[in-house]
């Protein structure tokens, strides 16, 4: 698990607010290509733990590493540049801005001001942009201001943000809630797809689609690893059962 | 996009080429000092819609910049005049009159003209380097910006006002020389600066424009939009915000500088707290996120002032006046006189059937918002 040639490591990471330890002494260790779910009651510490690695919180004590590089020290656009992208629980995109300039924003070779400062207008790229939001379906909105998108196509246009930015390791937090059973299965057959040439932790609550994308599943459970392994061996540990009691349930959770 | 782009472009050209060809129909030097100053005003007002409308900083200081702009000016001009007490290349007049015997440090390198006109956008861009780098490094937004840019102009005014041996004080840089440049000799009451100022502003509005459309401007509307999301997309916010803070500081000096041609006079007025809150006024009267509409706001609200403020009747009642227009503005009219034409606009291109259907498509899948899994 502490393989050296991890895409990204966690060691022994922990936050707390106020007092109280959302996440404790966590490790994780994901290999490149790999595409990991992390699963877990509400207020297990995942979306804590998604904000730890993109720099939005900043661990106590620990350390992040992308490959060789240590990213706890690094401010968020520094570690977005090292490669790691974010898509939020609650989708997050430029509501003023139309469909296509989020794109436009989200596919950026270049990060300066003054290099952006004499980029004009539509290139080769745009053709890509086109492809990618037929991809998710949202080709005809391209000309509308996303704040016009329903909820599911929030979700679909955030994803398709992520694509465009082209990040080695991209992090999921619950894409798939608030979609339809076939927009669900949708979203699985994209990320089985990204998988390989991106490492990818997803964020889920839905078995179902679990049981589709997932190889290795790690369980947190207040702040900390439950467990790892695959979807039987995480079903059947009791350890995760007695964790998810009072909550449902593992499948319902 | 790009047909509205087209648009966009026709509609500046428009404007700017009526602005340059005013006078051959105007033939009054008075009025078209006046409107040369309303233009100046105009660009001033388009420099605040940059960092406002675009970026989303709202800067309450944009004065200081403009006041900045306008020393610098006036500084260079004044020692072209022949001070009737020293004599050619002596000391300006209330230098004599404040007892300081030398040129202070600050004037000498202002007997060239050139080091003048690069200082009066280059101080004022620096200055905001480095407000911009203390704020948004540290991340402050919002209405903290609004004060602590309010503040800075405040601190400006006061030192300018308090270092009266230097600046002429409460009184300013008066009786000032002609600007020459290129061997032309802009005499405020001539078409001469009104072509100066009518040029600079139609350059700066293109500028501003061809700014606001590269992948910066795009930008720069995502942090106006949800700054932090931008972060995550690996761009540092802080020099986005700084680079339009500053560029907008450099447009207002621009604008200062050919104010004190215009005016022959540069006064901590120029850089004083009401004329600041001006320019947000203008800017919202005119739409903060149009450039062109910031511009007219200001030439259209500033031109009334000056015509009201003439009848002796509407002289006291002025700044209530320009309070309701505001507050009527903010009410009802959130994107000023620009979202209304474009309103408008789309009215009309609109009232083909065909259109209204696939608008009333929109909105039905818009209602249908709510999909709820579990
Ligand atoms: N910014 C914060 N301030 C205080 N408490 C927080 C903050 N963020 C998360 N928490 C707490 O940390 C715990 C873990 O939250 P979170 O990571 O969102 O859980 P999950 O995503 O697994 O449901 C929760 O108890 C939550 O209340
Ligand atoms: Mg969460």
């Amino acid at each position: 698990m502490r393989a050296a040639s991890n895409h990204l490591q966690l060691s022994d990471i922990s936050v707390s607010f106020s007092g109280f330890r959302a996440v404790d002494g966590l490790n994780l260790g994901v290999a490149r290509g790999e595409l990991r779910c992390l699963i877990g009651p509400n207020g297990a510490g995942k979306t804590t733990c998604l904000d730890l690695i993109c720099g939005k919180t900043k661990p106590s004590a620990g350390s992040i590493r992308l490959d060789t590089r240590e990213l706890t020290t690094l401010e968020e656009h520094q570690i977005a540049r090292a490669g790691v992208g974010r898509k939020f629980q609650v989708p997050s995109v430029f509501r003023e801005l139309t469909v296509r300039e989020n794109l436009e924003v989200a596919h950026c070779k270049s990060v300066g001001v003054f290099a952006n400062a004499l980029r004009f207008g539509r290139s080769t790229e745009t053709d890509g942009l086109e492809k990618l939001a037929e991809l998710v379906g949202i080709e005809d909105r391209l000309g509308q201001p996303a704040a016009y998108l329903s909820h599911g196509e929030t979700q679909w246009l955030e994803i398709a943000l992520l694509i465009a930015q082209n990040s080695e390791l991209i992090l999921m937090d619950e894409p798939t809630a608030g979609m339809t059973a076939q927009e669900t299965r949708k979203t699985a057959e994209l990320f089985l797809r990204l998988k390989g040439r991106h490492t990818l932790i997803v964020v889920e609550h839905d078995m179902g689609f679990i049981r589709e994308i997932g190889d290795v599943i790690s369980v947190m459970h207040q702040g900390r690893m439950l467990a790892e392994g695959t979807v039987h061996e995480i079903e059947a540990d009791p350890e995760v059962q007695r964790a998810y009691l009072g909550s449902g349930g593992i499948s319902h959770a | 996009m790009t047909k509205r782009g087209n648009i966009q472009i026709a509609v500046y050209a428009f404007v700017c080429l009526v602005i340059l060809l005013l006078p051959f129909v105007l033939g009054n030097d008075y009025l078209l000092n006046r409107i040369a100053r309303y233009l100046v005003l105009g660009l001033l007002a388009m420099s605040l819609s940059l960092c406002w409308g675009y970026a989303g900083i709202l800067n309450l200081g944009q004065a200081l910049s403009f006041g900045i702009g306008s020393y610098c000016m006036a500084m260079t001009l004044k020692l072209r005049t022949v001070p009737v007490q020293t004599g050619a290349g002596g000391l300006p007049d209330f230098m004599v009159w404040n007892n300081v015997e030398t040129l202070p440090w600050l004037w000498v390198p202002f007997h060239s003209t050139t080091f003048a006109l690069l200082a009066g956008i280059g101080v004022p861009v620096l200055l905001a380097a480095l407000l911009g780098w203390f704020m948004f490094k540290g991340r402050v937004t919002g209405v903290y910006v609004a004060i602590i840019t309010l503040a800075a102009l405040v601190v400006g005014n006061l030192l300018v006002i308090d270092a009266q041996a230097y600046t002429g004080g409460f009184n300013g840089l008066t009786d000032l020389a002609q600007l020459e440049l290129f061997g032309i000799t802009f005499d405020a009451y001539g078409r001469s600066t009104y072509y100066l100022c009518a040029i600079c502003l139609t350059f700066s509005l293109f500028a501003a424009l061809a700014l606001t459309r590269s992948k910066t401007g795009l930008i720069l509307q995502a942090v106006r939009d949800q700054e932090n999301r931008v972060r995550y997309f690996g761009y540092d916010v802080a020099h986005y915000k700084s680079f339009a803070l500053c560029v907008s500081a450099g447009f207002a000096g621009l604008a200062g500088m050919l104010y004190t041609v215009v005016m022959e006079f540069a006064s901590p007025t120029f850089m004083g707290v009401p004329l600041s809150l001006s320019v947000v006024v203008w800017c919202a009267v005119g739409g903060r996120s149009s450039l062109l509409g910031a511009t007219l706001g200001a030439i259209i609200v500033a031109g009334m002032q000056n015509v009201l403020s003439e009848q002796r009747a509407f002289l006291e009642t002025w700044t209530l006046i320009m309070g309701a227009i505001f507050v009527l503005v903010v009410l009802f009219l959130p994107k000023g006189l620009a979202g209304l034409s474009e309103a408008i606009a789309g009215r009309l291109d609109r009232s083909r059937p065909s259109a209204l259907v696939s608008d009333a498509v929109t909105v039905e899948k818009n209602i249908a918002l709510p999909e709820v899994r579990r």
